[in-house]
């Protein structure tokens, strides 16, 4: 599982943060607290557990309508804002839920600047499939 | 040609679409059904609307914050993901597409498109 600080080495990282699903902050690294802050951090986890749910909600629907898998359970959601974007993941809840586990981690996600974002090795790095160095 | 056009050339795009703000309207073209489309384009169109608002509350608590005013949004998931700029989408299989490369294509194409309709 990645943590916040591989998640800080990613190109252009902002910040990170952990969250509940019922979108309370847990935990954060913040690279420019000039530019973002821990209450900021707050909402946008808020914003991005609601989403998540809603996004499930429709990938769930969306396949039972369409019989097209492959869309449930959402990997990740990310937010694409005018200067940074936002991702977040609950792909490791996801797979050990898949295991037969009750006891989940956190959501995870990080901040990211727009111009110099790479979102699949965000992806790569919240789904721990490449330990960042 | 259109950014509809244009998308869907790309690797690993199936569909691509446009709806209006005010959801009267919606076009596509690629892999889905007419019905399907059109179910698409709502519920794009229904989180693009709630990410805008959230948007604006979260300028409330930090302004000229970078992420407002929204531009798009993505859901990944294991095999597909929808990518939504302005009132764009499309639908990518991950195994073919460059995720990168669509974001990074779709900001620029819609970089100035209006959003006073939202």
């Amino acid at each position: 599982m990645a943590t916040l600080d591989e998640l800080m080495r990613l190109p252009a990282a902002m910040a990170a943060f952990e969250f509940r699903g019922s979108g309370e902050l847990l935990d954060q690294r913040i690279a420019y607290p000039e530019r973002i802050n821990e209450t900021t951090l707050d909402l946008l986890a808020h914003m991005c557990a609601a989403n998540m749910s809603i996004a499930t909600m429709q990938a769930r629907g969306w396949e039972k309508v369409t019989a097209m898998k492959g869309f449930y359970p959402i990997q990740e959601f990310t937010l694409v804002g005018f200067d940074w974007s936002v991702v977040v993941s609950g792909f490791r809840r996801e797979q050990l839920k898949s295991e037969g586990k009750t006891s989940l981690p956190p959501f995870m996600g990080v901040v990211l600047g727009n111009e110099k974002a790479d979102y699949e090795a965000a992806f790569a790095v919240l789904e721990g499939r490449e330990p960042i160095s | 040609m259109s950014i509809v056009t244009d998308l869907l050339a790309k690797p690993g795009v199936i569909a691509a679409g446009e709806y209006a703000y005010r959801g009267d309207r919606f076009s596509y073209r690629g892999a889905l059904t007419e019905e399907h489309a059109r179910m698409a384009s709502i519920m794009c169109r229904a989180t693009t609307m709630g990410v805008n608002m959230e948007g604006k509350m979260l300028e409330v608590f930090q302004p000229r914050s970078g992420l407002q005013p929204p531009r798009g949004w993505m859901v990944h998931g294991a095999d597909y993901t929808v990518c939504v700029m302005a009132n764009v989408f499309c639908m990518l299989d991950n195994a073919r597409a460059s995720i990168n490369d669509i974001v990074g294509f779709m900001r620029q194409t819609v970089a100035n498109a209006p959003s006073d309709l939202i």
